[in-house]
C-alpha cells in the first residue's frame, strides 16, 4: 500500500519519522488508460497532535488521533495481527492480545508490546521490522509492507493513541467496521504503479500485478505457448475447445493483432453467453423446479424458468450493461421506457428460488439472500434473527428489505413474451383447451361437493386430481414445441406496506416498523425511504450504482475468478469482515472503475483482463516460487485449472461432431438418474424430467431439478441450486472417473470421433494418432507419444481398424431414464453394444487422461 | 510411529510415486502398467497412501460409523432429561427469552447403569450399558450449514479436511478396492454439501465418496459402475495406457496434487467396479439379518454401513437428518426417532454378534441442540429453536465407556455448564479413541502444520474405557 498523503508527510517531517512515501520513493506513475476517472480525495490525514505522550485514554484523544487509529492502525491490526493475538477470538499467542488498548500496553509474556513514544524500544515495532531473527511478526516471512511498518512507527511515536476501551466485546464494533473495513469504503482509483521491468506490462493490469511481484523479488512466468493460449482462451470465453484448423491458423498468424482479434471473435460468439450465462446461473440458484417435492400440494415445476436462463445468456451475448442487467433482474416491469417485453424474463432472478413449501417468510429470505450476495457480496440473510455478527448489518436492514419483497406477488397468469409458429401454437392451444376443460369440470365438481358437504376422502381425491392436472399442464408447457414463452414475473401489490422487525426472526413477535430502503451503511444521510410501489425499482437503482462500493467490485471479482481460478477475494459471495482481504486491492478498484467508466460493459472488462500479460502467462510450476507463494496469490504464473462439468461434457460432444448447437428453449435430458432417485414420485420433479435419451445439446440446457439434481452433476461439483454459489467446490472422486470410463455418452462419442470422415480418410497410423492429438488436445504429439499409441495398437487383441459397419444410433446405448411413476426400474436390459474398435478405445483413452480435463 | 515420521513417509510416498510415474513415462512406452506392477508389486504397495497404518498408540477403535442426525435434534427430548423444565412448563424461565417447554416424553433409567432414556428410543434402551452419552457439547454458531460443516471439519470458514479424511489419512484403509471414506445419504444433498466429506489440503484420495442409498440397485446407487463395452481385461489395458499418458503429462507440470489425485481416482474407480457391486448389495444378506434392520431407508443405510466396515472401509458416515423441529415437536420428533431407533439398535446388536463392536466406534448426533423454550413459528404445536450452547451425542463400541452420562447442562438444558465439551474437544476425543494424539496428527500445508483441532481440543477422558 503506497500512499501519498501530504499531511502525513508534513507530520512525519515534524516528528522526524520516516513515512511510507520515504520508505519507498515514489516513481512517476505509468499513465492511466484512456478513460481515467478523477482521482478520489486523499485518505484521512494523520493527526497533528503533539507527541509523544503516555498511553492516552479514549477520553483524552483528539479527533485526529482517533481518526489516525481508525484509518491506519485498526484495519492493520485486524487484518494482520488479530488472527493470533485477540482475546475475543480466544487466541493470545505469547500471551499477547492486541484487540484492546489494555492488551497492547500490558503486552505479552515478555512485557509491554509498545513503549509509547519510543518505537525502537517497542517489541511490536522490533517484530514488524524483521530486524531481530528471533522476533519476526507476522511470522513466516509475511512481513508487513514498508508503508504499514511506517504507520505503526508513527503510531508509537505519537504515544500509541488508542480509542478502544474496556475488554473487547465480540470481534469489532459495527460502527467501526463500517468506517474501516475495506469493502465498505468507496472504490478508490490508484494510478497503475511503476515497475522495474517496463517491457513486461501489456496493459495497466500488469503494472499492478508486477509491482507486487517485484516487491517480493519475484518475476512473472514467460508467455504461454500459442497452442496453450488458444485452448485456454476458448475454454475461458466460450467453454469449448478450438478446432485443429483454428489452432493451426492462430499458431501460424504472426500478426501482432492476431490474439486481440481472436479475443474479439470469441466475445462475439453466441457460445460466449452460454459459458458466462452459466456462471451467473450458479449465483442466481437457477432451477427448473420449486424444491423438495415431498410434501408439495402444488406442481413441482417452474415450466418457464428457462425463459430466465435464456434471458441471462442473451444479456451476456448482447453485452447488456451490467447496471441495466441488475435493474432488469430486480424491476424490469417497473423500468421507465422499457419497451422490450422480453426483458420481463429477467425477473426470474427473483422467482426461480426454492418455494419452501409455500412458507412466505422463507421465500422472502431466499430473495434477500440472493440479491445481497449476488450483487453486493453480503450475507444480509444472517440479520434475519439478530444483528449481523460480523458485518454492520442490523436486523432493521433485513426487515427494510423484507418490506420490499413482502409487497410483491406472482400473478397466476404469467405474461407471454414470445409465441412459436402459428401451427404449433394452435396445436398447443388445442391440448391446453382439453386440460382447461377438465380443470373447469373438476372445479365445478369440487364446488358441488362443497355445497353438498361430502366427506373428506373425496375431497382429498379431488385435490389429488387437481394436482395431477396441474402437473399435466406444466408438462405441456415445459415440453410442447408450440407452448408460448412466458416470463416468471413479479408485480407490486396495490397498497404496499412497511414491515415490522420480527424479533429473533419470530413472526409473532413484532417490533418496530422499518421503512423500505437498502442497507443503512450505503445510504446518504438524508435519503428518503423507498416510496414507489414495493420499492424494487429504487432498490435496483441503489445497487446498480457507481457509488455503491460493492456492486462493481463484486462483479469484477467474479469475472477475474473465472479467468484465473481464484478471485482477488477468495469468497465471491461474501466481502464482509470475515472474508480474506483482496490480494490486489488497488487492481480490484482499478478494474471496478474501468467497468463503471466503460458503461458497465462486461465484455470490455474481459478484454482488458485477457489481453494482459498476466493472463497470457505460462502455467508451468516454479518450485522455488511455490514455496514462497504456494497459492499463487501473487500471480507469478497462470493457474492450471480443471474443466467444470459443462465444458468437459460439451467438448466431448463437440469433438465427436455431435454437439447440437441449438440455443435456448425447453430444458433437455442430460441422461442418468437424479440424486433423489428413491423419492421420485409422480408429483415430484421427476415427473417432469425430460424423457428419452441423453441430449447432445450444451450442458447448460439440462433440466435442473432442485430437489433432485442429476447424480452426474453432483459428482462433478455442480453448484447446488439451493443457494447462490459464486464458486464451485473442486473434488476428485472415483465417480467422476466412472462416468468418463463407462458412460455410454462418453464412449459413443469416442466411437464417433474415429468415425469422422476426416479421420477415416487418414491412412497412416502415425498421422491418425497426430489427428487425434490435434483434435482432442489441440496440439501435435511427440515422438514418444506416437510410439506409445503404436504400441497400444500392436498389442490390441483385434487388429486396430475402424469399423466398416454403419454407425449405431445413440439410442442403442443402454441409457437409464427415470420412470414417470413410482420407483426406478431395474437397470435396462443390457443391449450388448457393438464392440469398440481399438481406435475408438484409444480415442477414449485420450479423453480419460488428465490432459483432456486440465487447462494450462 | 511418531507423527513426523508419519508425515514424512506420506510425503515420500507421493514423491516416490511421482518419480516412479515419471520414470515409467520416460521411455518404456510399450511396457504395460500391469507388467510394471508385477515387477514392482512390493514397491507399489509401499507407495500407496491408503495402505493400513498404525496410530500413535494402541487403541480399540479401528473404524467409525458416524450417524449424522442433521437438523439439530433436541437434546432435551432425547438424551438430557430436564425435570425442572417439565415442572415449569408454560412459565417464563429466567434468561430463557420465552416460556418453558417441558419435554412431552418420559425418561426412565435403563440397563445396569441406569442411564436415562427417552421413551422415543425403546430399541436403543436395550443397549444402555454400551452407550456413553455426552450431554455437555456446545458449538459456535446455531446455523445448520455452518454448524454441520463445523462438526465435520472443525472449521467454520476455511476449507479444512473432514474428520473422515483425517481418519483415513491417519489409519489408511483395509480395503484397497473401495474408497476408505464413504458417506451414505438417503437421497437429496446434505447441508453444507461436499464440504462435509472434503479432503481440502489433504491429498484427494482421503476425500469421502457420497452415495445415494435410495437408488433401487447398485447400478443406480453408483452410476456408471459397469462398462458395457469393454471386457475387464481390455479395460485394464486401456487404463494402463491412460496412466502412461498421464505420466507424460505430469512431467510437464511437475508438482500438482490435483493431477495425482485424479490418477488415483481412476485406479480406484476401476477396482470399485467389482468390489462395490458386492459391498452395496444387501440382498446378499440372510433374511434374518435384513429383518433385524428393517426395510426402511435408515435400516438399509445402516446395513450397508455394516457391510462396508466389515470389508475394511475405515470411515462410514450415515446421514439420518430431518431433526429441525421448530414446531410440532411432540409428533415429529417421535416419528423421527422411530426411524433411527430400530436400525441403530440392530446395528449395535449385529456388530456385537460379529465381534465387531469392540473395534468399531459408532457415534450419533447432530450439529447443535435446541432451546428449553417454546418455539411456535406460526404453529399451534410448539417446537424448539436452535441452540448452540448445549447438545448431546452418544457413542458406542470401540473403547467407549458404556453406560455413562458425561457432563451436564443447566437445570433447564439451555447451556452446557459442567464438563463442557466443545467441538474441538470432541474431535480430540474421537481421535484419541482411534489411537491418535490430536496435537500430533498433523499435515504440513502452506508452511504450517494443520490439524483437525486447530489450536484447541482437550480429550474427554470420562467417556473412554
Amino acid at each position: 500500500m503506497k500512499r501519498a498523503c501530504p499531511l502525513l508527510a508534513a507530520l512525519a517531517l515534524a516528528l522526524g519519522v520516516a513515512t511510507a512515501a520515504d520508505a519507498k520513493k515514489k516513481k512517476p506513475p505509468v499513465p492511466a488508460p484512456a478513460p481515467a476517472p478523477a482521482a478520489k480525495p486523499a485518505p484521512p490525514a494523520a493527526p497533528t497532535a503533539k507527541a509523544p505522550a503516555a498511553a492516552t485514554t479514549a477520553a483524552t484523544l483528539t479527533p485526529e488521533q482517533t481518526a489516525f487509529f481508525e484509518n491506519r492502525i485498526r484495519p492493520l491490526l485486524a487484518s494482520q495481527c488479530l488472527k493470533c493475538h485477540s482475546a475475543a477470538e480466544g487466541k493470545t499467542k505469547g500471551g499477547l492480545a492486541l484487540d484492546t488498548r489494555e492488551g497492547v500496553f500490558k503486552g505479552g509474556d515478555s512485557g509491554p508490546s509498545v513503549i509509547p513514544g519510543n518505537p525502537d524500544k517497542s517489541p511490536l515495532i522490533r517484530a514488524v521490522r524483521y530486524t531481530d531473527p528471533n522476533l519476526q511478526m507476522p511470522p513466516k516471512g509475511e512481513k508487513l509492507t514498508d508503508a504499514q511498518v511506517a504507520d505503526l512507527v508513527t503510531w508509537v511515536k505519537l504515544g500509541a493513541p488508542d480509542p478502544r476501551s474496556g475488554a473487547a466485546k465480540g470481534k469489532y464494533a459495527s460502527a467501526n467496521e463500517r468506517k474501516v473495513w475495506w469493502a465498505f469504503q468507496p472504490v478508490k482509483l490508484t494510478p497503475p504503479p511503476a515497475v522495474e521491468n517496463k517491457s513486461w506490462p501489456a496493459n495497466p493490469v500488469d503494472n499492478f500485478v508486477l509491482a507486487k511481484l517485484e516487491e517480493k523479488q519475484l518475476k512473472p512466468s514467460g508467455p504461454a505457448d500459442r497452442q496453450v493460449l488458444i485452448r485456454r482462451l476458448y475454454f475461458d470465453l466460450i467453454g469449448l475447445p478450438p478446432t485443429p484448423a483454428e489452432v493451426e491458423a492462430f499458431v501460424a498468424d504472426k500478426s501482432p493483432a492476431a490474439y486481440a482479434e481472436l479475443v474479439d471473435k470469441l466475445l462475439a460468439s453466441p457460445h460466449y453467453g452460454e459459458r458466462w450465462g452459466r456462471h451467473w446461473l450458479d449465483v442466481a440458484r437457477y432451477s427448473d423446479t420449486v424444491g423438495d417435492p415431498a410434501k408439495r400440494k402444488e406442481s413441482p415445476a417452474y415450466p418457464f424458468a428457462w425463459s430466465y436462463r435464456d434471458y441471462v445468456v442473451k444479456a451476456f451475448n448482447d453485452d447488456k450493461p451490467y447496471d441495466q442487467f441488475i435493474r432488469e433482474q430486480l424491476a424490469a416491469d417497473r423500468l421507465p421506457n422499457n419497451k422490450d417485453r422480453t426483458t420481463l424474463a429477467a425477473l426470474g432472478f427473483i422467482t426461480v428460488g426454492d418455494h419452501f413449501n409455500g412458507n412466505r417468510d422463507d421465500i422472502i429470505n431466499d430473495r434477500i439472500d440472493v440479491v445481497t450476495k449476488a450483487f453486493n457480496g453480503l450475507t444480509v440473510a444472517c440479520a434475519r434473527c439478530h444483528d449481523h455478527m460480523f458485518d454492520p448489518i442490523p436486523t432493521k436492514d433485513y426487515y427494510a428489505l423484507h418490506g420490499i419483497f413482502s409487497n410483491i406477488e406472482e400473478p397466476k397468469e404469467l405474461p407471454i413474451i414470445a409465441t412459436a409458429d402459428k401451427v404449433k401454437y394452435a396445436e398447443y392451444l388445442k391440448e391446453k383447451a382439453a386440460l382447461d376443460k377438465t380443470a373447469a369440470d373438476l372445479a365445478a365438481q369440487a364446488k358441488a361437493a362443497k355445497a353438498a358437504k361430502t366427506k373428506g376422502t373425496s375431497k382429498k381425491e379431488m385435490q389429488k386430481e387437481a394436482l395431477e392436472l396441474e402437473v399435466k399442464q406444466d408438462r405441456l408447457d415445459i415440453t410442447h414445441p408450440g407452448a408460448p414463452t412466458r416470463a416468471m414475473v413479479v408485480q407490486d401489490v396495490a397498497m404496499p406496506k412497511d414491515s415490522p422487525v420480527y424479533i429473533r426472526g419470530e413472526k409473532d413477535n413484532k417490533g418496530d416498523l422499518v421503512p423500505r430502503r437498502y442497507l443503512e451503511m450505503f445510504r446518504a444521510p438524508n435519503a428518503k425511504p423507498f416510496a414507489s410501489g414495493s420499492g424494487r425499482l429504487e432498490l435496483a437503482y441503489s445497487i446498480a450504482n457507481k457509488n455503491n462500493p460493492l456492486t462493481a467490485r463484486v462483479l469484477v471479482n467474479r469475472v477475474w475468478q473465472h479467468h484465473f481460478g481464484e478471485g482477488f477475494v477468495l469468497t465471491p459471495d461474501d466481502f464482509g469482515t470475515m472474508s480474506t482481504p483482496p490480494s490486489h486491492p488497488e487492481l480490484l478498484d482499478y478494474l471496478s472503475t474501468y467497468l463503471t467508466d466503460n458503461g458497465w460493459s462486461v465484455k470490455k472488462l474481459h478484454r482488458l483482463i485477457v489481453l494482459s500479460a498476466t493472463y497470457q502467462q505460462a502455467s508451468k510450476d516454479n518450485p522455488r516460487y511455490a514455496q514462497l507463494d504456494p497459492f499463487n496469490r501473487l500471480l507469478w504464473r497462470q493457474n492450471v485449472r480443471r474443466l467444470e462439468f459443462e465444458p468437459l461434457r460439451d467438448s466431448i460432444l463437440s469433438m465427436a461432431g455431435s454437439l447440437d448447437a441449438t440455443m435456448g428453449g425447453h430444458p433437455v435430458n442430460l441422461g442418468g438418474g437424479g440424486n433423489n432417485a428413491g423419492k421420485e414420485k409422480a408429483k415430484g420433479g421427476g415427473a417432469l424430467r425430460p424423457q428419452g435419451n441423453y441430449s447432445t445439446r450444451r450442458t447448460l440446457y439440462g433440466y435442473i431439478d432442485r430437489a433432485n439434481v442429476a447424480e452426474v452433476l453432483n459428482h462433478f461439483d455442480f453448484a447446488p441450486p439451493e443457494m447462490p454459489n459464486g464458486k464451485r467446490y473442486q473434488t476428485i472422486v472415483p465417480q467422476q472417473a466412472l462416468f468418463l470410463m463407462n458412460n455410454a455418452l462418453v464412449i459413443e462419442q469416442a466411437r464417433k470421433i474415429v468415425e469422422r470422415p476426416d479421420f477415416k480418410g487418414v491412412e497412416d497410423d502415425e498421422k491418425r494418432i497426430a489427428f487425434l492429438y490435434r483434435l482432442i488436445y489441440q496440439r501435435s504429439p511427440t515422438a514418444q507419444e506416437i510410439q506409445l499409441g503404436q504400441a497400444f495398437f500392436e498389442e490390441a487383441p483385434a487388429p486396430g481398424t475402424t469399423s466398416a459397419a454403419p454407425a449405431p444410433t445413440v439410442q442403442a446405448a443402454p441409457v437409464r431414464v427415470a420412470a414417470a411413476k413410482g420407483k426406478f426400474p431395474q437397470p435396462a436390459p443390457r443391449v450388448a453394444p457393438r464392440p469398440l474398435s481399438a481406435w475408438a478405445e484409444y480415442a477414449h483413452a485420450l479423453i480419460l487422461a488428465n490432459e483432456f480435463t486440465f487447462v494450462n | 510411529m511418531n507423527p513426523l515420521e508419519h508425515q514424512a513417509q506420506l510425503a515420500d510416498r507421493f514423491l516416490t510415486r511421482r518419480q516412479w510415474l515419471n520414470r515409467f513415462g520416460m521411455g518404456m512406452g510399450a511396457v504395460g502398467l500391469g507388467a510394471m506392477l508385477g515387477e514392482e508389486a512390493r514397491a507399489a504397495a509401499d507407495l500407496n497412501p491408503l495402505a493400513p497404518k498404525q496410530p500413535h498408540f494402541p487403541a480399540k477403535a479401528k473404524r467409525v460409523i458416524h450417524i449424522f442426525a442433521s437438523g439439530a435434534p433436541s437434546h432435551i427430548d432425547t438424551w438430557d432429561p430436564k425435570p425442572s423444565l417439565t415442572k415449569n412448563d408454560g412459565k417464563p424461565i429466567s434468561g430463557g427469552n420465552g416460556v418453558a417447554f417441558g419435554s412431552p416424553f418420559k425418561f426412565t433409567p435403563q440397563g445396569k447403569s441406569g442411564l436415562e432414556f427417552s421413551e422415543v428410543f425403546p430399541g436403543l434402551a436395550k443397549h444402555a450399558d454400551s452407550l456413553a452419552v455426552v450431554r455437555s457439547l456446545y458449538t459456535d454458531i446455531p446455523a445448520h450449514d455452518v454448524a454441520t460443516v463445523f462438526m465435520n471439519t472443525g472449521s467454520l470458514r476455511l476449507a479444512k479436511p473432514s474428520l473422515g479424511a483425517w481418519t483415513l489419512y491417519g489409519l489408511g484403509s483395509e480395503n484397497q478396492n473401495m474408497p476408505g471414506f464413504i458417506s451414505l445419504r438417503p437421497g437429496g444433498s446434505t447441508p453444507g454439501g461436499a464440504q462435509n466429506i472434503q479432503s481440502a489440503f489433504l491429498p484427494g484420495v482421503f476425500q469421502g465418496s457420497s452415495i445415494n442409498t435410495q437408488a433401487a440397485s447398485v447400478d443406480q446407487m453408483i452410476e456408471n459402475i459397469r462398462n458395457n463395452y469393454l471386457a475387464p481385461k481390455e479395460q485394464r489395458r486401456q487404463l494402463d495406457l491412460v496412466h502412461q499418458l498421464n505420466a507424460i503429462h505430469s512431467q510437464n507440470l511437475q508438482k500438482d496434487a490435483q493431477l495425482e489425485a485424479r490418477i488415483e481416482s481412476f485406479e480406484m474407480a476401476y477396482k470399485m467396479q467389482t468390489a462395490a457391486t458386492d459391498a452395496f448389495d444387501i440382498s446378499q444378506e440372510p433374511e434374518n439379518v435384513r429383518s433385524l434392520y428393517g426395510s426402511s431407508a435408515q435400516g438399509k443405510q445402516l446395513l450397508i454401513a455394516r457391510r462396508l466396515v466389515e470389508r475394511g472401509v475405515r470411515f462410514v458416515q450415515v446421514w439420518a437428518g430431518g431433526w429441525d423441529h421448530h414446531n410440532d415437536l411432540a409428533d415429529r420428533l417421535r416419528a423421527k426417532a422411530g426411524e433411527i431407533d430400530g436400525p441403530a439398535a440392530a446395528l449395535l446388536t449385529d456388530l456385537k454378534q460379529r465381534g465387531l463392536l469392540d473395534s468399531t466406534l459408532v457415534i450419533w448426533g447432530g450439529e447443535f441442540g435446541r432451546k428449553p423454550t417454546r418455539d411456535k413459528n406460526g404453529n399451534a404445536d410448539p417446537g424448539r429453536d436452535h441452540n448452540n450452547r448445549a447438545f448431546s451425542h452418544w457413542l458406542a463400541g470401540g473403547g467407549v465407556k458404556g453406560g455413562t452420562a458425561y457432563g451436564a447442562t443447566d437445570e433447564f438444558g439451555g447451556s452446557a455448564v459442567t464438563n463442557k465439551v466443545h467441538i474441538h474437544d470432541y474431535h480430540a476425543t474421537l481421535l484419541a479413541l482411534l489411537g491418535f494424539d490430536h496435537e500430533k496428527l498433523t499435515y504440513r500445508y502452506n508452511g504450517r502444520d494443520f490439524r483437525l483441532t486447530d489450536n484447541f481440543g482437550k480429550v474427554v477422558k470420562g467417556i473412554i474405557a
